[in-house]
């Protein structure tokens, strides 16, 4: 019987003119929106690419100098983007694409590719994700809402009743029917889009992503779900179609467009952020003086210099079997990484309770549970974001530890310390590894956004619930 | 005749109750839009103001300490030093006012830096940072007032509108209203003017409260100014999904495809025509990224022969402290070096620079064409215009501050060249800055521009709705 009743909804669907023509667009809208989205990830990972390795290059070809000359001439470190990004730039555009990665200073990614860009992006971009998230529950709410609406209207459904049909078996017939024809628009836009991606791109690469792209699949396959379920059980409930249709677009402009921005509306209210001169002034401040600014550099000079001498058991610096100035320099950097490690600290705090309010919207609005999901998996979230921003700190820190040491135990010639006069030999520059972003496992990705996925189930569940529900207790006039 | 279809449909919008869901979406939306925008905007200029307090308590501070001849803190961080104050110290802040409007449109300042410092550090080397916006936040747009403007309004004219006409035929009034004198074109524009005329005074009436509730002094010239420019867009606007709505109802289908053809008209000029227009516009006039500048600004910067001089002095100006004893260094020359160098630098990146700011002015013109292809893109583009929040202002506000970096590097350069000492007066005498506004023609015509690519098309499709009413079939 479900079987019967899927294939007559199917055929219908299938056999529909506007249906026809609506996933047209949306097969045609989302082979465009890979295909771009492919070019773009090509076009910006082979320029940073090409990028990292000239830096490195120019960091190496340095001449023979005051290693610490070198350290602030430095390097810097750029994102890469992952394969799935071409389906899902998501905060892409808007954060910073490179650091420098200077001695004392932990600066700002910099270089947003939205800086680069003219104001009508803003509108939204066209990307796979945009299609999967607004356009197809659209095209669901579109073909499924007068399929029991329209039923009761014709007086089928009571025909279709007496017959003995159970409410449930029609439920899964006709939600099965619904996927059965989007299927029809899925299957060969992923099999195109595939096959295409396959035959462009370095398959180790997009193998690489393999498991990344089947959970997203799966993850998408749940939202369009809970749309279908969503539309049935309000076809089946509502008095006329024209009312499921209106409800049903009212749920659509709340979920794509007005939970997002709501959301983050509370969330910049509830938390907000610090003004960007107070947390550069405030920064410096923390550097010079400490955290509680009572510190003074002089006093920790001191302390410092006690504490080498007492290691190595002389009375005076010029006595030291190393030069004191590497470790005057390292001692200035340790100190400034509390300063840094504490404001950088609050700020990411801070985005992450933003972000938590936007997760509770999802209860809500179902697309602020896919979205995270979507972009985590496209390694585009905030979380993987920040880690990058953290690696590339973390890979200053290294440099600059590397370079301080080399003033320490080699900025001495016969017992004598260079003191700031020491000049390396170009071999320095070789010996700190040149900078590699690894990307996070899945668990650790997904592992951010487990509040996503729970609600994501929970939706589709609901949805599920609901059709039965909402099919078991039709009024039949 | 015209009188009674009006009163006709009064009493049916009030009936319905429509009207009051409309009205109580607006009032909702439109007051939590201007709220937001409005907090928004607050949060810049106090922003700016606490920034402009900084500077003041900052060069305050330093001044006293030069004019009574007190000892700097540390030599090498001087107060006395025209190169150390021109560059640190001393900086000033360039910034870009928000316009009385700016709440009505948060546009791009939320991306861009509304402030920032100047000094006589090369172009190449200025840091412009924006505010620290949660990056979710920046992609997601916020909810201000050209939100529900672009977005929202339309949604309701639609649902206001959609079954206009295919409704009377449906219920079987129609053959009863046109057995009386008057005309099915007359009928149908009487019932669109009335309609429209109704939500367009809401609309504008409930922004304007919202406007006056939030404190925009409409005495101010520029302020009532703005206000009836961004009336203008609004009422035509509206206008202008009002006579789709009507063309797609002469087209004579039944209320439930009039519905989906609507929404799918909406789909297209709000959300996929926009994303296809900032598609084509950015494979067609691509701009070369910052990262590309990047890479050749360091290699501009590696060769240099002065470089050495520079990181030099970079290491003696961080790090005072380790200067041996007995081994004072020439700070003066280093600094000088310092400066030289870096303006060399710059030579070097000048015309990369400019070709950067070409491609994006190219960029945006191409925009400016192929926004009328939207009346959304139109209305938006034309809503940051007036509110000052678009990327023309900024760049007007960018070649300010550029004009006072000039000024700012023109005055110390001769200074730190001549090893000058400053004098407390000298303080006095350091260049200020002040934000010039643009001329206001460009924006007047910017939304003139933008009005006839409102009416053109809502005219055109009026025309043709009118034709096809026509042969409108009136049963069945």
């Amino acid at each position: 019987m479900i079987r019967t009743i899927a294939y007559k909804e199917f055929l219908e669907m299938v056999r529909d003119g506007r249906a026809q023509w609506a996933a047209g667009i949306v097969i045609a809208l989302l082979l465009t929106a890979l295909a771009v989205g492919w070019r773009n990830y090509e076009e910006i990972n082979s320029e940073r690419q090409l990028a990292q390795s000239t830096v490195r290059e120019q960091w190496l070809r340095q001449p023979e100098q005051n290693p610490h000359s070198g350290v602030h001439f430095s390097t810097y470190a750029f994102k890469p983007r992952t394969f799935l990004s071409s389906i899902d730039p998501g905060l892409a555009p808007y954060v910073g694409a490179t650091v420098w990665l200077e001695a004392h200073l932990q600066n700002q990614m910099e270089a947003r590719p939205a800086d680069d860009a003219s104001a009508v992006q803003r509108f939204g971009q066209m990307t796979a994700a945009m299609v999967l998230q607004l356009l197809l529950p659209l095209l669901i709410i579109l073909v499924s809402f007068s399929v029991f609406a329209g039923e009761k209207e014709r007086g089928t459904l009571r025909q279709l009743i007496s017959l003995g049909v159970k409410p449930s078996h029609l439920a899964a017939g006709k939600a099965l029917g619904v996927a059965g024809a989007l299927a029809l628009v899925l299957v060969p836009a992923a099999v195109i889009g595939v096959l295409a991606l396959s035959l462009l791109t370095d398959l180790a690469a997009a193998r690489l992503d393999l498991g990344r792209m089947l959970l997203m699949g799966g993850f998408y396959l749940l939202y369009l779900g809970l749309f279908i379920g969503l539309s049935l059980a309000v076809s089946a409930k509502a008095r006329s179609s024209r009312l499921a249709l209106v409800g049903l677009l009212g749920f659509w402009v709340f979920n794509g467009l007005i939970a997002p921005r709501v959301t983050s509306d509370i969330a910049r209210t509830l938390y907000p952020n610090i003004p960007s001169f107070e947390f550069e002034g405030e920064l410096v401040k923390a550097q010079n003086y400490g955290l509680d600014g009572t510190s003074t550099y002089d006093e920790r000079r001191s302390k410092r210099e006690k504490e080498v001498l007492e290691q190595y058991g002389v009375e005076k610096t010029k006595d030291l079997p190393v030069n004191f100035y590497g470790i005057q320099l390292q001692m200035n950097e340790d100190f400034g990484y509390l300063a840094n490690d504490k404001f950088y600290g609050d700020l990411y705090e801070n985005f992450r309770r933003q972000n938590r309010v936007r997760d509770i919207g999802a209860v809500f609005a179902p697309l602020l549970a896919i979205r995270p999901l979507s972009m985590a998996l496209s390694g585009t979230d905030w979380y993987q974001h920040q880690d990058f921003a953290e690696r590339a700190e973390m890979h200053r820190r290294l440099t600059v530890k590397i370079i301080n040491d080399d003033i320490t135990f080699n900025g001495i010639v016969d017992g004598v310390s260079l003191s700031n006069q020491y000049v390396n030999g170009i071999d320095i520059w070789e010996r700190v590894p040149p900078f590699k972003y690894q990307v996070k496992p899945v668990s650790w990705v997904l592992g951010n956004h487990r509040w996503n996925l729970v609600i994501l189930l929970l939706w589709f569940a609901c949805a599920g619930v609901l059709l039965c529900w909402a099919t078991g207790r039709m009024e039949v006039e | 005749m015209v009188v009674q279809i009006i009163k006709h449909e009064w009493r049916n919008l009030t009936a319905d109750r429509t009207l009051w869901w409309v009205t109580f979406i607006l009032v909702v939306t439109i007051g939590y839009g201007v709220y937001n925008g409005t907090s928004w905007i607050a949060f810049l200029e106090e922003s700016i103001e606490n920034a402009l307090q900084e500077e003041h308590d900052r060069l305050a501070k330093y001044q006293l300490i030069v004019a009574n001849d007190l000892p700097p803190e540390r030599r090498s961080r001087s107060p006395y030093s025209a190169r150390y104050m021109g560059r640190n110290f001393g900086v000033r802040y360039a910034y870009l006012p928000p316009t009385p409007l700016a709440s009505l449109s948060i546009g791009q300042s939320d991306l861009y830096a509304s402030y920032f410092k100047v000094s006589t550090r090369s172009t190449t080397r200025q840091k412009r940072h924006s505010e620290h916006e949660n990056p979710n936040h920046l992609l997601e747009r916020p909810f201000d007032l050209a939100f529900v403007t672009v977005y929202l309004f339309p949604l309701l004219i639609l649902a206001l509108s959609y079954n206009l006409i295919s409704s009377e035929r449906e219920q079987g009034t129609m053959a009863m209203v046109l057995s009386q004198p008057v005309s099915l074109r007359k009928f149908v524009v009487a019932k669109v003017g009335f309609r429209a005329f109704i939500t367009t005074v809401l609309v504008v009436g409930l922004s304007f409260l919202a406007f006056l509730l939030n404190g925009v002094n409409l005495l101010d010239a520029s302020a009532s100014k703005q206000l009836l420019m961004w009336i203008g867009i609004v009422v035509l606007y509206s206008a202008f999904w009002f006579s789709l709505a009507m063309a797609v109802n002469a087209l004579g289908q039944n209320s439930a495809t009039n519905a989906i053809i609507l929404a799918g008209m909406w789909l297209a000029f709000v959300v996929l025509v926009p994303s296809a227009v900032s598609l084509l516009v950015r494979t067609l006039y691509p701009v070369s990224t910052q990262v590309e500048f990047i890479v050749a600004r360091r290699e501009a910067t590696v060769d240099d022969r002065d470089r050495e001089a520079q990181t030099l002095s970079m290491y003696f100006e961080d790090h005072p402290e380790f200067v041996p004893e007995g081994q004072e260094p020439d700070f003066e020359r280093f600094d000088t070096l310092q400066y030289a160098a870096e303006m060399e630098v710059e030579q070097t990146m000048r015309p990369l620079l400019d070709q950067y700011r070409e491609q994006l002015l190219r960029q945006q013109a191409q925009v400016n064409r192929l926004r009328f292809l939207s009346p959304a893109i139109v209305t938006q583009e034309a809503l940051t215009e007036i509110a000052g929040t678009g990327l023309a202002r900024y760049n007007h506000f960018l070649s300010v501050a550029e004009t006072f970096h000039k000024e700012w590097r023109a005055y110390f350069e001769p200074k730190i060249f001549a090893f000058y000492k400053l004098t407390g007066k000298d303080y006095d005498e350091f260049p200020r800055y002040s934000y010039v506004e643009e001329p206001e023609g460009r924006v007047v015509d910017y939304v003139f521009n933008s009005l006839v690519g409102l009416i053109v098309p809502t005219l055109a499709i009026f025309a043709i709705g009118l034709l096809k009413l026509r042969r409108y079939p009136l049963s069945g």
